[in-house]
């Protein structure tokens, strides 16, 4: 269960007005039922890992998106490389291209169309795909980074939970060992010395 | 180790850059921390002065000890400034979301050459204003995917300031760590 008051007094992740701050918090209750954060520093840094993963979730399904958003696109281009006759320039079969990368999305018959048209040259729809990965290779690059760098941090966070609890053990146990050795017991004075002393 | 020629002209070409040298350009610098804010100091809100010390006083707990204080008042403040981040990350893309781009996008090439021919003719044309947000995908996800895209220079320009937050938070606990060790001894 999640400690509320410490929860409470860590900024809370600002979310995107379309994003679900419901599916935020079972976020992060999965991560504290996993990690069992005791003490604020861990409930900083577990609350640091769900805001890294949240944004990683967020830029993974921003790259798919970005993909898919080129797919018409790609196919276009693709079309008019493979329609076009040796002696045609683009223009004159773009036309044709658009027409049939527009109803590709819903039409059967163009959907055969198109598949029949890349296996003349060997390439089946994974070369729609490849043209779309490369069309948007500039965003997907900065994409890419951005994720590298979130990922490295989330695994640092772990890290750095696991290096806390470390050191705070071995200072629990230093003291325990101290307790133990008697280094830090008080010393009482016992009132009858106390008494003798004062005669 | 560098020769003594190395650092003769590594001095000769540091002083031909010393910053800017125009009013123009000395005012435009002095506002260099102004365009985002993330350099400044979190305490200048009285919000966050007051967020600050409570999870300063939740980190460092009953303590009257003025450095494990202090050390406790760093890694509030890194976190704090954390979200400031994560909050200036989110707000472009919400912006871009609403109105297709950051800035109001300038007139396109074509349009500048129909002004200009319009011009030669002695007519004035009215440029329609460019509606960015209907360039933008009416439906979520697409639609907040397509925002990201448009924004990401300036995402990955937040990312820097967020690294470097989150970097200044863990030197701050084992810090305060330590503090904690030594205070034990």
């Amino acid at each position: 269960m999640r400690p509320k008051n410490e929860l409470a007094l860590l900024p809370k992740l600002p979310l995107l007005i379309t994003e679900s701050a419901d599916e935020f918090g079972a976020l992060c209750d999965a991560f504290e039922r996993e990690i069992k954060p005791r003490g604020i520093i861990e409930q900083m840094y577990v609350h640091d890992i769900c805001s890294i993963v949240w944004e990683i979730l967020r830029l993974r399904r921003c790259k798919v998106v970005i993909i898919n958003s080129t797919f018409r696109t790609a196919l276009e281009h693709l079309l008019v490389q493979l329609l076009k006759k040796p002696s045609q320039y683009d223009y004159q079969v773009e036309g044709e291209a658009r027409a049939l990368a527009q109803s590709w999305f819903t039409d059967q018959e163009a959907k055969k169309q198109v598949s029949e048209t890349l296996s003349r040259f060997d390439l089946d729809e994974a070369a729609i795909e490849a043209e779309a990965i490369r069309r948007s290779s500039s965003d997907l690059e900065l994409l890419d980074r951005m994720l590298t760098s979130l990922e490295s941090r989330r695994n640092k966070a772990f890290g750095c939970v696991a290096e806390y609890r470390a050191s705070l053990a071995h200072q629990l146990r230093e003291s325990a060992d101290r307790i133990i050795d008697g280094k830090d017991v008080l010393q009482l004075e016992h009132p009858s010395d106390k008494r003798s002393t004062a005669a | 180790m560098a020769s003594e020629r190395q650092l003769a002209a590594n001095r000769r070409n540091a002083r031909k850059s010393t910053g800017p040298r125009s009013g123009a350009g000395k005012t435009r610098a002095s506002r260099n921390a102004y365009r985002h804010g993330l350099t400044l100091s979190i305490t200048s809100t009285a919000e966050y002065a007051k967020q600050l010390e409570t999870l300063v006083c939740k980190i460092a707990g009953d303590t009257k000890d003025p450095v494990k204080l202090e050390r406790a008042r760093a890694i509030a403040q890194a976190d704090l400034e954390l979200t400031q981040v994560r909050r200036a990350k989110v707000a472009p893309i919400e912006r871009a979301s609403a109105f297709g781009e950051l800035d109001p996008p300038g007139p396109t090439v074509s349009q500048m050459i129909r002004l200009l021919n319009a011009f030669q003719r002695g007519r004035l044309i009215d440029p329609k204003p460019i509606d960015a947000s209907a360039t933008m995908p009416p439906q979520e996800p697409d639609r907040s995917a397509e925002a990201i895209r448009r924004v990401l220079p300036e995402l990955c320009k937040l990312e820097r300031y967020e690294r470097r937050a989150a970097a200044r938070r863990d030197r701050a606990v084992v810090n305060f760590v330590v503090e904690q060790s030594e205070h034990n001894l």
